[in-house]
């Protein structure tokens, strides 16, 4: 005996078909394409940061307060803390299975990940604005 | 939206029963291992941002961060830093290549997993060898 389907989709409607109204796909997507300008962004940023390593003020001025430099890890902050957001979004989706709690936390990841790339920016110009 | 009656029997629903069935692979422990190093570089992150706001700011601020740059702990923190970008970035690449359809088989699955493994810990060596080389 064959049941009728009765698939509603908050998108396209009763009926329609099979759409889906979640955003997973937007989301692999998304994930895909950042990784593909995080990857040479993420080696020339781990080659700075190693730089940083047992310097001064003075050190660290000279390691990163250039143009190219600020530029590479400016760009590695902001779009690495997009893509970060959405990962930890994905780990928070998949453990916290208290609806508040996840919430919350949701929240928190958001705040959290826009504070980090803001501090980083902004640091970053203070070290290599021109004196 | 889900109605009660459904959100009761979904919380009594098992969850997938990943890692008490599962023999624990190389692949799985890499797939494990690119979330642990994604999480970790968020706090690394966190980490950097403190220390670059106090190397912008100076005074009383880099007294308060600066540790975390410098020393062993600090030495440790960046060195792992590097290692997971490493690490994710080789996972990120592996996954660009299954989306491919690419070393999909049993063989290149490990492959890929070896490689996402001891390629991280190549590339972090390399990079520290040189960055000594460099002054």
């Amino acid at each position: 005996m064959s049941v009728p389907t009765h698939f509603e989709s908050g998108r396209s409607g009763q009926g329609a078909a099979y759409v889906s109204d979640h955003e997973g796909s937007a989301h692999a997507r998304f994930m895909r394409v950042s990784s593909y300008v995080l990857a040479p962004l993420g080696l020339l940023s781990a080659w700075h940061l190693a730089g940083l390593v047992g310097k001064d003020l003075d050190g660290v001025r000279a390691e990163i307060g250039h143009p190219l430099p600020a530029i590479v890890l400016i760009l590695f902050a902001v779009i690495g803390m997009i893509h970060a957001r959405q990962g930890a979004n994905e780990i928070i989706e998949d453990y916290v299975h208290d609806d508040a709690l996840r919430e919350k936390a949701l929240y928190w990841n958001r705040i959290a990940s826009i504070a980090i790339a803001c501090a980083w920016t902004f640091a970053i110009m203070l070290i290599a604005a021109p004196k | 939206m889900a109605n009660a009656g459904t959100d009761e029997r979904a919380a009594k629903r098992p969850l997938s029963p990943h890692l008490t069935i599962f023999k624990p692979w190389l692949t799985m422990a890499m797939s494990m291992a690119h979330r642990i190093t994604g999480a970790g570089l968020y706090i690394g992150m966190a980490l950097m941002a403190l220390f670059l706001l106090g190397s912008g700011v100076g005074g009383w601020l880099h007294a308060l961060t600066g540790w975390l740059a410098s020393g062993f702990i600090g030495g440790m923190i960046v060195f792992l830093i590097t290692w997971a970008i490493f690490h994710h970035m080789l996972g990120g690449i592996r996954h660009a290549l299954w989306d491919r359809g690419l070393y999909m088989d049993a063989q290149g699955r490990e492959l890929l997993a070896q490689a996402s493994l001891y390629g991280g810990v190549g590339l972090t060596v390399l990079l520290w060898v040189l960055k000594s080389l460099a002054g």
